[in-house]
């Protein structure tokens, strides 16, 4: 034991000894601190950025939510804004409350930016005015966005009534 | 013997020391570029969700429109049909010109008086003006040409 410890030089056991610590403290202060600390800033960007793209996808979500709950709501006014006019099939619905039809378009302008509107003249035939209620009941549910509007003319001929009056038909302006 | 024990531990010592650095500085990068990706889906999410805006004002403004138009043809329907309810059995229309401010009636009256208290009373109540002209039929009746207006853009 005593032979061992002879053995040992203190002044070479001293210098390893500063050396270690020297290494050690280099490697501590210099080279692990600082990515240390570089760590945990990006960490905590990472979780500011995790919380933020959860709050995105959430609103995301009651978005996605919203928006199919507006579709299916508002789907009859879609769909006939989607749908093409067609003066046959206006014409045939017509028939169903006049006699006689006939369509001329007179106009046709963008209305609020995103739609356009063709206005057109009808001249009908009817039997009685009521006739005329029923179709403009009617029109709230045709396949298109009609309004009838002014001027509107009828005239007595005996036992019909011939009648001549706009129609505003309104289609998404696909060129916006 | 001991120099060489010592050289290992410290070779040791900062061969461990690099394996943590190395390890710290691996999930440092990682968290970055996790970050960058994160940023990007994030920023993809907006752009869905300022498309989906864009749709959901869409659909609003078809709503406001569609709505508007079902409004008017009911008003349009109600009018007429007030026009028509408000001729009595005696007196026989021929023409009616309506337009968006205005009314012109085309008819036969058996009297002047007739008219005055069954038509013109409640034409006056509803337009700001109302001038009737009567020519006298070879029956005794009377034809009259009645002009209504409204003089407010905002009425009927």
């Amino acid at each position: 034991m005593d032979k061992s410890m002879e053995k040992i030089d203190i002044v070479k056991l001293l210098i390893y000894l500063l050396v270690f610590i020297v290494v050690t403290l280099f490697m501590i202060l210099f080279v692990i601190v600082p990515n240390v600390k570089e760590y945990r800033a990006s960490k905590s960007v990472y979780k500011k950025a995790f919380v933020h793209k959860m709050r995105v996808e959430n609103i995301l979500a009651d978005r996605n939510v919203e928006l199919s709950n507006l579709n299916s709501e508002n789907k009859r006014a879609i769909t006939s804004f989607m749908h093409k006019f067609s003066s046959d099939n206006f014409i045939k619905y017509t028939g169903n409350f006049f006699n006689k039809v006939s369509l001329t378009q007179i106009d046709k302008k963008a209305h609020k930016k995103e739609f356009i509107e063709y206005k057109l003249k009808v001249s009908t035939s009817l039997k009685s005015p009521t006739n005329f209620y029923k179709f403009l009941e009617g029109l709230n549910r045709y396949e298109n966005i009609i309004q009838a509007d002014f001027p509107i003319n009828m005239e007595s001929n005996g036992s019909t009534i011939s009648s001549t009056f706009m129609i505003k038909v309104y289609d998404i302006n696909s060129t916006k | 013997m001991f120099t060489k024990v010592w050289l290992i531990f410290i070779t040791f010592i900062f061969i461990l020391l690099n394996v943590f650095n190395i390890f710290v500085i691996y999930k440092n990068s990682d968290y970055k570029s996790s970050t960058i990706e994160l940023n990007t889906k994030r920023a993809m999410l907006e752009k869905n969700i300022d498309s989906i805006d864009e749709k959901i004002g869409f659909i609003l403004r078809q709503k406001a429109v569609a709505e508007e138009i079902y409004a008017n043809n009911i008003i349009l329907k109600d009018s007429i049909k007030n026009l028509f309810d408000l001729v009595p059995d005696q007196i026989t229309l021929k023409r009616v010109i309506m337009e968006k401010n205005s009314l012109v009636i085309y008819g036969v009256t058996p009297t002047k008086d007739t008219y005055d208290f069954l038509l013109a009373a409640p034409l006056k109540s509803i337009f700001h003006t109302s001038n009737t002209i009567f020519y006298l039929t070879d029956e005794g009746w009377y034809n009259f040409v009645s002009t209504n207006k409204i003089i407010d853009p905002e009425g009927e």
